[in-house]
């Protein structure tokens, strides 16, 4: 199908503003809109995917795709869940830098591996307090939270995230994961998070194993 | 002392401060904290939010305001340094959470490890300073752990070191102690004793708990290191330019900033930006773009009238090997002969800053005593030229058995710390390498260190200054 293989294209070189485009005439055409996530958006992700696992596209092309992936997919959401699709795509995520942090760049990495491996991610931004993760976790049904840190002073914020999430007895209801520079596999365990990771692509095979 | 050496042409330079400017004027820099937005309203400037719109005649007369030089003061005053101008000043890495052991194993830093490094820095004839936060002590409390911190780099030697940048209550108390060890607020106002660190947030923000800082240690007139740190191709452009021209927006608002409070207070234009490994993700530290910044940086901060942070033995390499030499060996020597005034992280980087390491100190000690070599230069004083010598000695002679040879080679060949230059079959006895080598050395040193005495009085007032404080946070 011709217009698949141009919206894989459209991923694959990072085209947001074409990717939407593209997916409205999927809409236009009246074709099955599952299938061009499928054929198409999927299709675009997985061979960038395996481009940068052979050290041929780097990060910008990665994630500019799942920008494109995104915007696509924003389009088509509403008309896959009217034929009774799900909107979970691999499973929802809410992401977030911890109370008192502003750093996000190596958030906002894993936000764009996460999406590119087909997660639907809720980012809620810098300096967010536990309430903010678990009400958006909440609103949104997310089965996974993520809380990132920079500094030696703001982990604690990651111990306090767990501990609000225990006191309000929900922390079952959730797969509690922490990444950050300071932040360790030791430091995981200590808090009693469900996991831990020190690059982007281990976050995702990380999130991936929770929700298998 | 070798002449620095320049990158830029003159033209570059002003082509980054034109660009500096646009980016102040018509993109501004945000600041998350209401006192500092608050003293620029005072001063005119346009607030949008938490966006602060500059002027560049204002930048630029605010930064001529900073002086071109300043005397860091040490509780022995032989160890006291000049920031700026032809000075040099070493100091160990700041802020890593990890060390690494001998073998490449990662494990969380501790206090002990924190006494450590600061004994090693004390004992070094190529360190200037102890530095501060040379790890973070994973074991102490994390409300109080700046006055162990502090209180390890007062007791442990008598060279200069730096306080806490963590918000405005832990400058302040970072400051109280500096006063109780120099002997008053007053004292330290005219001979300033401590410096800290200030970060920006790249691209163009800077956080409350910085801005406390910078504000607190401005109005006491300790000197700050205003500092950013660009990752070209994440949080700055991925063309150096670009970056070099988003570095020096934030660190002249910072400079600005200090002086609107305090005008006079001593900065430091500091610079750590590298680059976006494009593979993972990563800050990478250990590379010729590294190199360049700091380079530029140097040549900027002259511009401007200021002293220069920057540098460090910088590697992304995980433990003392080959990687962590050469990596290492290019950024401090391109810091060191472009002028950087002020280095930090000096001695024991591994990884992006993520880590320390004993046997990287001592490899990075030994760098720093090579490129401190190479900086002294060539002395070209008519006893240098040994022309009687040379005319004694005539052709088919040798120098070994001349006088002349038995008094200068001390003075102009540098014997190495580290460095093996035995024959073959000497190194062959134990056949061990640079890293091992190390292993062995930092421990020696350790051993026959003996801290200097600390004032029994002043060291009392430090005790219960600390523990008042201890006891009121915890």
């Amino acid at each position: 199908m011709e217009l698949f293989e141009e919206i894989k294209e459209a991923v694959i070189d990072g085209d947001e503003d074409l990717a939407a485009e593209l997916a409205e005439k999927v809409l236009e055409e009246g074709l099955n809109p599952v299938d061009a996530v499928q054929e198409g958006f999927i299709k675009g992700i997985e061979e960038i995917g395996n481009s940068w696992k052979a050290g041929e596209a780097f990060l910008p092309d990665v994630m500019m795709a799942a920008d494109a992936m995104k915007a696509g997919l924003a389009i088509l959401e509403p008309r896959i869940a009217e034929l009774g699709g799900s909107d979970e795509g691999a499973g929802k995520i809410v992401l977030g830098t911890v109370e008192g942090d502003i750093h996000d760049i190596g958030k906002n990495i894993v936000g764009a591996l996460l999406t590119a491996a087909g997660f639907k991610v809720f980012d809620i931004g810098i300096d967010q307090k536990a309430e903010a993760f678990l009400a958006k976790a909440e609103e949104v049904g997310a089965r996974i939270i993520a809380a990132s840190a920079l500094l030696t002073t703001t982990m604690n914020s990651q111990k306090g995230l767990l501990q609000y999430l225990e006191e309000n007895n929900v922390r079952d209801k959730f797969k509690v994961v922490i990444g950050g520079g300071p932040t360790s596999k030791a430091w995981a365990d200590e808090i009693k998070a469900d996991g831990w990771a020190e690059t982007a692509d281990e976050a995702v095979e990380l999130c991936k194993g929770l929700l298998s | 002392m070798l002449p620095k050496f320049n990158i830029l042409t003159p033209e570059q330079v002003q082509l980054v401060h034109e660009n500096t400017l646009k980016i102040l004027t018509e993109i501004g820099v945000e600041f998350s904290y209401k006192p500092a937005l608050d003293v620029f309203q005072s001063h005119g400037l346009k607030v949008e939010g938490q966006r602060v719109f500059f002027e560049p005649e204002f930048v630029e007369a605010m930064v001529k305001k900073a002086p071109a030089e300043f005397t860091l003061h040490a509780r022995n005053p032989e160890n006291n340094l000049v920031c700026g101008g032809e000075n040099i000043i070493y100091m160990p890495g700041y802020g890593a959470p990890f060390v690494h052991e001998v073998d490449g194993t990662r494990r969380n830093a501790t206090m002990a490890d924190y006494d450590n490094f600061v004994k090693l820095a004390g004992a070094s004839k190529n360190m200037h300073m102890t530095g501060g936060n040379v790890v973070e002590p994973s074991d102490v409390n994390e409300s109080t752990r700046y006055l162990s911190m502090m209180y390890s780099n007062i007791v442990n030697s008598d060279k200069c070191f730096m306080g806490s940048a963590s918000g405005e209550e832990k400058a302040n108390d970072s400051i109280e102690l500096a006063a109780i060890l120099f002997g008053g607020k007053d004292v330290i106002k005219e001979k300033p004793a401590i410096i800290c660190l200030i970060n920006s947030v790249t691209p163009l923000k800077y956080d409350d708990r910085m801005l406390g800082a910078l504000m607190a240690y401005a109005e006491a007139g300790q000197p700050v290191v205003i500092a950013a740190l660009v990752m070209a191709g994440s949080t700055g452009p991925a063309t150096l330019a670009g970056s070099l021209a988003v570095q020096n927006a934030e660190v002249l608002a910072g400079i600005t900033l200090a002086q609107c409070i305090n005008p006079g207070t001593p900065v430091v234009y500091g610079s750590t930006s590298a680059i976006t490994d494009m593979a993972t993700g990563s800050l990478a530290i250990g590379n010729p773009e590294c190199a360049l910044f700091n380079s530029a940086s140097a040549q900027l901060a002259r511009f401007y009238g200021v002293p220069s942070r920057g540098g460090g033995s910088l590697t992304d390499a995980k433990t003392a090997d080959t990687q962590a030499g050469y990596e290492s060996m290019m950024t401090l020597l391109a810091a060191s002969t472009t002028g950087i005034n002020f280095v930090l992280h000096a001695a024991g980087i591994l990884q992006y800053y993520m880590a320390m390491s004993f046997e990287k100190f001592m490899v990075d000690d030994e760098i720093a005593g090579m490129v401190s070599r190479y900086l002294k230069g060539i002395d070209f004083t008519e006893e240098k030229f040994a022309f009687d010598i040379i005319k004694e000695v005539g052709p088919g002679g040798h120098f070994l058995t001349q006088k002349h040879t038995r008094k200068n080679h001390k003075v102009e060949l540098r014997r190495t710390g580290l460095s093996d230059r035995q024959s073959y079959d000497g190194w062959a006895k134990e056949s061990i390498d640079t890293n091992q080598r190390a292993h062995k050395k930092w421990q020696d040193v350790l051993a026959s260190y003996e801290p200097p005495a600390l004032d029994g009085e002043v060291k009392a007032a430090i005790d219960e200054f600390i523990a008042k404080r201890s006891a009121e946070l915890l």
